[in-house]
């Protein structure tokens, strides 16, 4: 059992990292209100392009770097076309996301095969070792890939800068009423693109963590989903970073167990009471393709508790999130 | 053009498809003025303005500054040559508090990192760095000591500010008063101020003229955008007058009647005298007892208010901007729960009934803002017009709508209320129109159902002196008609020019009750602020008796 636990807890951690990746890059960009719902597409393009640069190079740090360098490119093309052409924010995303399915798919069948040495796990230097020792959560915490850690540091990264930064705020300003910060000197196009192309550049990390540390292989559309969770986490999270951090490792867990229902056994005895009406629902509610929508579920609640409780100020969706900007329309 | 000209804009055209908003326009501003720019809505200032702050750029025409030739790309350029601009719809983040709306874009470093901090653990020569002061204001973010400067800058003005609330949390006075900081902030040279006055009390516009008036004397410059001809009197030494996106003349105002000036604005007469007959009460349309509601924010903002309407009367309920009478209002008009008390329109007891239930007892609401609640900005005027009626089954048999009937409607309200700009009804949109049209479009939609109750929140803040004069005599023909009518408004003259009653509101109760023929300004000024005395002052909310003849006051 423990070593059970302690295993999921390690499958918890990478899966929350890929999510936490993602998320970040897509609460950057939505909180400059602009929605990218092509981060499916972005993490591909980064996972099979960390992928083969670590097959060419033997550097995984390399592959890391031309995962999000990718990931910013096709960014750039979402803010071109929402940003500079004001297109509408949810087909461009959406066609990205097909785009980069597709062309992942088609360059990456030659690349199956391949076997990298990704990412290594590590212990953090001096304590690390008997951080290690903790019992349960020591492994799942405390050896983990250079990018695991690279996220949670991030994460602070993040909250600070837009939160406790004038370029965050000049972002959150562009996000809530792009005229009103266009008449306090921001430039409401540059902050989008940059925050666009950050969130690009996250996703193409994401991406590049799942093939190069999590799995250590490339397999074709192998982010299954995964980029369209983190959009459902940034509404989860409520477009607050602190908050992503528990949605990350929440859905992360839900990932974590959804691979491993199989190996759970929680249906009663055949001779237990009501066995009969428990058991085929248990098995219902194990069942992996129904635990893999548990977190869309989550977010339907969580966004339904939002609307409930909250008032005016709380309802954290920034204001001006799918509006394109021009300054000369009357 | 003399030697103390600082402005000087030059044959200035700008043209949007259809519409010639500035035909070559001339302005000059001289150093330490307050030159007043008067104009109907769709006049052009607001362009004019816009150009002058690099929102829009000019087709021709050159701006000068000092001297020198402005080219104005944007804001910033605008904000770098010392002009500031205080926006007449709201340019403010409501998620955001006072202090960060107000240093927006002025990369405001943390503490430790500003030039002027005394006591930083930095070392001056690393503070000064040009790259460690770049950094600095990107990625980090200061609060205290800007703070400290709006909090400063507010005392010095006499605006009542938490620098550190959030927007949402002020009423829509208090976020006027932000706007007009965010600029005093930025140090400018020149002041744009677009309709500044349209939110505040008489008493606090007197401050606000005390400060602009302190703030030439250093030698700002300021341009006053205003419909009030009361204004220009009091405060403006030169004012421009625009029509239709032509200068119509530059005058001293010393110079000009008020009626001239009407007359350049409007281009005929303009009657100022409202002439007010004696109209019978009827039966109590509305009675309200012990009503007690909170604001957004949860606060008590009713503590027991007891109010009766009749038919054909109209009550005027004046106090200074946030004392309650927003929220009274959207009470009144089913919006807004009650925590305590009862609700009876026409006798019939609707307390915490649905809005739509208000609607189909003939209660009608103007709101006080009319973009955000007064109308479905992105819809056409057709369904904005139609917004309350399209169920009743004159437009149709139900499920289906008959749009030629809605049609049809819409533009006879847009005849009847002389709603300018509208080419088609259902093509333009209600947010594309000026501020007095859509307010006329509104006012129509809630007459044009023969309410029996009407509650108009501010109906005539921000609009023009034209649409002004439409306007109150729309409400005095609605009275006619024996509608009883809740008339909200900061302006005391429109208080007293248009009402039967008068309340004084403060601090969520009435605490004064008079008529405009035996009103004394000054006991009206004291009550609306808490100064009144307390022996006489609990408010006499009871009707007179049935029947009885208002007299003309007017």
């Amino acid at each position: 059992m423990v070593s059970f636990i302690a295993g999921l807890l390690d499958a918890t951690v990478q899966a929350a990292t890929v999510l936490l990746l993602a998320g970040m890059g897509e609460l950057i960009s939505e909180r400059a209100g602009v929605l990218n719902l092509g981060v499916e597409g972005m993490m591909l393009v980064g996972a099979l392009g960390g992928f083969i640069t670590t097959v060419l190079t033997g550097s995984h740090w390399l592959g890391f770097g031309v995962g999000i360098l990718l990931g910013m490119i096709l960014a750039l093309v979402h803010a071109f076309l929402c940003i500079t052409l004001k297109s509408n924010q949810v087909i461009s995303g959406v066609m990205l996301t097909l785009l980069g399915a597709g062309l992942t798919t088609f360059f990456g069948s030659g690349w199956v095969e391949e076997s990298i040495e990704g990412f290594p796990q590590l212990t953090l230097p001096l304590v690390g070792q008997y951080l290690v020792g903790i019992p349960v959560i020591g492994e799942a915490f405390f050896r983990s890939t250079a990018t695991d850690y690279l996220a949670l540091g991030l994460l602070v990264v993040v909250w600070y800068f837009l939160h406790h930064s004038n370029l965050g705020l000049e972002m959150i300003a562009v996000g809530e009423d792009p005229e009103m910060a266009d008449t306090m000197g921001v430039s409401v196009f540059r902050l989008r693109y940059l925050a666009v192309l950050i969130g690009g550049g996250f996703a193409g990390a994401a991406g590049a963590h799942l093939s190069l540390a999590f799995s250590q292989l490339w397999v074709p559309g192998m982010t299954a989903g995964r980029g369209w969770i983190a959009v459902a986490l940034v509404i989860f999270a409520q477009w607050r970073p602190r908050r992503m951090l528990v949605g990350a490792y929440l859905f992360g867990l839900l990932d974590a167990l959804r691979i491993r229902s199989q190996s759970i056994s929680l249906t009663l005895g055949p001779d237990a009471p009501l066995a009969g009406v428990i058991n085929p629902i248990v098995e219902f509610l194990m069942n992996p393709q129904i635990m893999g929508t548990y977190p869309y579920l989550a977010t339907i609640i969580v966004l339904a508790y939002a609307v409930i409780r909250t008032k005016s100020d709380q309802l954290a969706v920034p204001s001006a999130l799918l509006q394109a900007y021009s300054r000369e329309t009357d | 053009m003399s030697e103390h000209t600082t402005l000087r804009m030059e044959g200035i055209l700008k043209e949007f498809p259809g519409v010639v908003a500035n035909d070559h326009v001339n302005l000059s501003v001289e150093r330490g003025e307050i030159h007043g720019l008067l104009g109907e809505n769709g006049a052009g200032k607001s362009t004019l303005m816009k150009i002058l702050y690099g929102l829009y750029s000019q087709d021709d025409g050159d701006i000068y500054l000092d001297g020198e030739r402005l080219d104005l790309e944007s804001p910033q350029d605008a904000i770098d040559a010392g002009i500031g601009m205080v926006h007449q719809h709201f340019m403010l983040i409501p998620r955001l508090t006072v202090a960060e709306n107000v240093v927006l874009g002025e990369r405001e470093p943390a503490t430790a990192f500003r030039s002027d901090a005394e006591d930083s653990w930095l070392p001056a020569a690393v503070r000064n760095n040009s790259l460690v002061q770049s950094l600095a204001g990107q990625f980090s973010l200061g609060l205290d000591v800007p703070e400290q400067r709006i909090q400063d800058l507010a005392d010095q003005y006499g605006f009542d500010i938490d620098v550190s609330a959030k927007i949402w949390e002020l009423d829509v006075g208090q976020q006027q008063r932000v706007e007009i900081l965010k600029a005093l902030y930025r140090d400018v040279d020149l002041l744009i101020l677009d309709e500044p006055t349209a939110v505040l009390t008489p008493t606090e516009a007197e401050r606000l003229f005390d400060s602009l008036e302190r703030l030439t004397d250093e030698g700002l410059s300021i341009i006053f955008i205003t419909h009030k001809l009361t204004e220009v009197d009091a405060i403006v030494d030169r004012v421009t007058v625009l029509r239709e996106g032509q200068n119509v003349g530059t005058a001293e105002v010393s110079s000009v009647t008020r009626a001239e000036l009407a007359e350049m604005m409007v281009g005929r007469e303009v009657l100022f005298e409202i002439d007010r007959d004696a109209v019978d009460l009827g039966e109590p349309v509305l009675r309200a007892r012990g009503v007690e509601a909170t604001n957004n924010r949860n606060i008590e903002a009713l503590s027991g208010v007891d109010l009766t309407v009749r038919q054909g009367e109209i009550v005027g309920i004046a106090g200074v901007s946030g004392n309650g009478q927003k929220e009274l209002a959207e009470v009144m008009a089913g919006i807004r729960d009650v925590t305590a008390g009862e609700l009876l329109v026409n006798g019939e007891d609707i307390t915490g009934a649905k809005p739509k239930t208000f609607v189909d007892s003939g209660v009608s609401f103007v709101p006080e803002d009319r973009l955000q609640y007064g109308c479905a900005e992105d819809l056409s005027v057709m369904h904005n017009a139609t917004m309350k009626d399209f169920r009743d089954g004159r437009f149709g048999d139900r499920p289906f709508l008959d749009y030629g009937k809605l049609r049809d409607y819409a533009e006879t309200l847009v005849d009847e209320f002389d709603v300018r700009g509208v080419s088609d009804v259902t093509e333009t949109k209600a947010g594309d129109l000026s501020g007095g049209n859509l307010q006329k479009l509104i006012l129509a939609r809630e007459i044009y159902r023969d309410p029996d109750l009407l509650i108009a929140n501010q109906p005539t803040r921000g609009v023009d002196v034209g649409a002004i004069e439409f306007i109150r005599e729309t409400l005095l023909e609605q009275r006619k008609a024996g509608t009883g009518i809740i008339l909200l408004s900061e302006d005391l003259d429109e208080i007293f020019d248009l009402s039967d009653r008068i309340l004084v509101v403060y601090e969520g109760e009435f605490v004064y009750e008079t008529t405009p023929a035996e009103a004394d300004r000054e006991r009206i000024g004291l009550e609306m602020t808490g100064g009144g005395d307390d022996d006489g002052g609990e408010a006499e909310t009871s009707p007179p008796p049935s029947g009885v003849t208002q007299g003309s006051e007017s």
